[in-house]
């Protein structure tokens, strides 16, 4: 089982990814409402990759972002961007903090799919 | 697609919130946790607007975010004028989400959109303002909290989320952020403002350390999470509140209220086998099995009670959306008008309060548009410019008031006797309250001579009466000339399972809702006067209107010696119905009959007893009406 760490404060769109990602084989899905659930949920459960919200209350995703890449045990950990269009942060920004891969809402879910499956393949087994 | 709009109902709300917060604010630099919220809510609003491809939503909700953003940074003052465009911002998004909704067609916010644009623009121009943020509370002790979570943890509910409210229960959270330990794992660390040590020693077995922080170097307290990250480890906490909620289809809560309704039917009808096997157990043993019997009855009725408050919801849900509707129409009118709210928190079905949106919507409309005066015409009558209308909800034992006052004119009984066809006379200046709400809810009735926005062509009361009424509530009026004018609605707590007075009128039995019965009385046939076509009793000193359950629904009973009459309703409402016999109280599962062909006024719904029998649920309040109205209409009640 390839579990996907999903980090939105909206729960609708936390439902969108999930119903988006479902026909991936063998993936699994964690939740997290915030930045501060998001770190919490990396340090207790084996995670594969995470699809991150970046405007969220509590903790920035790209503090959440900075973070992980700060950490040896998460420098490798696929993250994928969310973000809204209109949003201040640029592409480039955005991947220099270390984002594997971005994505503006509205997205089209193939292409969620499509990101998402290139990110668990290229990834190294990161269970424990 | 509901997801989406129960998602944007509820920021739709906190924008809402956020915005009165700020009205009246009359500080060019407001709140930046208010700020925030209202930031975020846009913010959140765009996204999933964003993805359910509500292009207008997402585009007005954009410039909204565009808009707070230059006020959150400083470089645009917020003052009124500014606090309206925001509004009508709010008001159009809402109008986009709910035209969606409903299929209808979306309306234009191009208006607005380029207000808005024209505000964000501003900012360049105008000179920047203090931010209000950054008040560090220094008289206070700080403290560097550590939180490390575990399995452990969680699996006893604790996560960071749970310190995290625990800590702003006790003081300010400034900043936190997480750190990893060596050897793996990972901590939280908060920078808490607070006196309450004691608090944070009995966390300890929750994975919680802490120690003071020298008081003289104060850690920068960072605007709240702006759309720059804000450096590696500080970002200020929002208040807003974890979400200790689930949201559950309300259809699931109707289909466990319908288990538990089968459920107290099955267990009355257990209750009537018990009887018939009495004679054919030993005593010990049934004894033990009525014990049982009885547990059940009690257990089941906590179970329906604790349905029910799942189903309850504070009023305050929908008051809170009443400020905006008073300041747009006050606005529109020219009138000054506060709204007092009271008794947010009580509670009440959802079902009911949905249902009693539009009719308090309407009432409150009515309030602004004929209730209130103009200032001047309130100088003029000696009272301050600003009119009052008081919007208050509480629970009366088994129901619950909503009352809508006003401090107006009050409403115009000479135009009222004028207009009526019922033959309305003012007596002392006043005139009877069950005729007045007869006629201003009459369909068509309207004082005013052309329909306008606010008060429509006098449909609405007429639509209020019924909304309530078909809810099993009342609707009462008060008014004073000069002083102001009340509106009562009187709503049962719940529906689905009510107590009654069972009664049998020849071979049908009948259910009357105990909420509405005062007493059960003996009348002496002799003592009965009749009245046109009713007849009276005097009873405690009032003339009590007898209506005979029999005649009304064409049933053959046998002309007994003394009548037995269950009195409900009071005051001027009250009615003496007469039965044959009483049998009794019991819990009934209220069935109402949706089939129009049987429709019959006088009865609201249907039940089943115990052993399968139907009985006819009376309508309490229609039977009154039709008494009254006896005079004019024979045997409408029989219709």
């Amino acid at each position: 089982m390839r579990t996907i760490l999903v980090v939105d404060d909206s729960p609708t769109i936390r439902k969108m990814v999930r119903a988006a990602l479902a026909g991936l084989q063998d993936v699994g899905f964690i939740e997290a409402g915030s930045g501060l659930q998001a770190i919490e949920t990396l340090a207790m459960h084996p995670v594969r990759m995470v699809v991150l919200d970046l405007n969220m209350p509590d903790m920035h995703g790209l503090d959440v972002l900075k973070f992980l890449r700060s950490h040896s045990q998460y420098r490798a950990l696929p993250v994928m961007v969310l973000t809204t269009r209109g949003d201040d942060l640029s592409r480039k920004q955005v991947l220099e903090a270390g984002a594997s891969s971005y994505l503006t809402k509205p997205f089209s879910p193939s292409f969620l799919v499509s990101s998402v499956r290139e990110l668990l393949d290229a990834a190294p087994d990161a269970s424990r | 697609m509901d997801d989406y709009f129960a998602e944007a109902d509820e920021h739709l709300l906190a924008i809402r919130r956020s915005l009165l917060m700020l009205d009246g604010v009359e500080r060019p630099n407001p709140a930046s946790s208010v700020l925030e919220e209202l930031f975020r809510s846009c913010h959140s609003l765009k996204g999933i607007s964003a993805m359910v491809e509500l292009r207008e939503a997402e585009v007005l909700a954009h410039h909204m975010e565009s808009c707070l953003r230059a006020i959150r940074k400083g470089e645009i003052g917020l003052d009124s004028a500014k606090l309206d465009t925001l509004l009508a911002g709010a008001s159009t998004l809402e109008a986009v989400i709910v035209a969606r909704r409903e299929g209808k067609q979306v309306p234009s916010g191009d208006d607005v959109i380029t207000a808005l644009r024209d505000m964000a623009s501003a900012s360049t121009e105008a000179t920047p303002v203090a931010t209000a943020s950054g008040e560090a509370e220094q008289a206070i002790g700080s403290w560097t909290v550590r939180f490390g979570p575990s399995p452990e943890l969680v699996a006893r509910g604790i996560k960071v989320d749970t310190i995290r409210a625990r800590l702003l229960d006790i003081g300010k959270i400034a900043s936190v952020a997480p750190q990893v330990i060596p050897g793996g794992g990972i901590s939280f660390e908060f920078l808490v403002a607070t006196d309450d040590e004691a608090s944070l020693a009995s966390w300890k077995e929750d994975g919680v350390s802490y120690e003071r922080v020298a008081p003289a170097k104060p850690e920068p307290v960072l605007q709240a999470g702006s759309d720059r990250p804000s450096g590696p480890r500080a970002w200020e906490v929002a208040s807003a509140a974890p979400g200790n909620f689930v949201r559950v289809d309300l259809a699931r809560l109707d289909d466990l209220m319908r288990l538990a309704g089968d459920l107290v039917v099955t267990r009355s009808r257990l209750d009537d086998t018990l009887r018939r096997v009495e004679r054919h157990v030993p005593s010990r043993e049934f004894r033990s099995l009525q014990e049982h019997d009885l547990l059940m009855e009690r257990q089941l009725r906590d179970l329906r009670e604790g349905i029910m408050r799942v189903r309850l919801v504070p009023v305050g849900e929908v008051f809170r959306r009443m400020p905006f509707v008073v300041r747009d129409l006050a606005h529109d009118v020219g009138k000054r008008i506060t709204l007092e709210i009271a008794g947010q928190s009580t509670e009440i079905d959802k079902f009911l309060i949905e249902r009693m949106m539009d009719p308090i919507l309407h009432l409150v409309r009515n309030a602004v548009g004929h209730g209130i005066e103009t200032a001047d015409q309130r100088v003029a009558a000696g009272k301050p410019p600003e009119g009052t209308i008081r919007l208050s909800a509480s629970t009366v034992g088994e129901s619950v008031v909503i009352e809508i006052a006003d401090d107006g004119a009050g409403i115009d009984l000479a135009a009222i006797a004028r207009r009526s066809t019922k033959g309305v006379r003012v007596e002392d200046g006043t005139v009877d309250p069950r005729l007045l709400l007869d006629v201003i809810c009459e369909s068509g009735f309207s004082t005013r001579e052309e329909a306008d926005r606010i008060s429509g062509r006098g449909v609405g009361m007429a639509v209020v009466r019924s909304a309530v009424e078909e809810l099993g509530g009342t609707l009462d009026v008060a008014t004073e000339p000069g002083r102001g004018t009340k509106f009562g609605i009187t709503l049962p707590l719940t529906l689905a399972i009510i107590d009654a007075i069972i009664a049998h009128v020849g071979d049908q039995t009948f259910a009357v809702p105990q909420s509405a019965v005062q007493e059960v009385i003996e009348v002496d046939p002799g003592k009965l006067r009749p009245l046109e076509q009713n007849e009276l009793l005097t009873h405690r000193g009032r003339a009590l209107p007898i209506v005979r359950l029999g005649r009304l629904f064409n049933l053959d009973t046998t002309s007994r010696p003394r009548l037995h009459a269950i009195v409900v309703g009071t005051g001027l409402n009250a009615l003496g119905l007469v039965v044959d016999r009483v049998a009794g109280h019991r819990e009934i599962v209220v069935k109402t009959i949706a089939d129009p062909l049987i429709h019959v006024s006088g009865v609201s719904g249907a039940t089943e007893l115990g052993d399968g029998r139907l009985v006819l649920i009376l309508d309490v309040a229609a039977l009154s009406r039709s008494v009254r109205e006896r005079p004019r209409g024979r045997e409408r009640a029989s219709a």
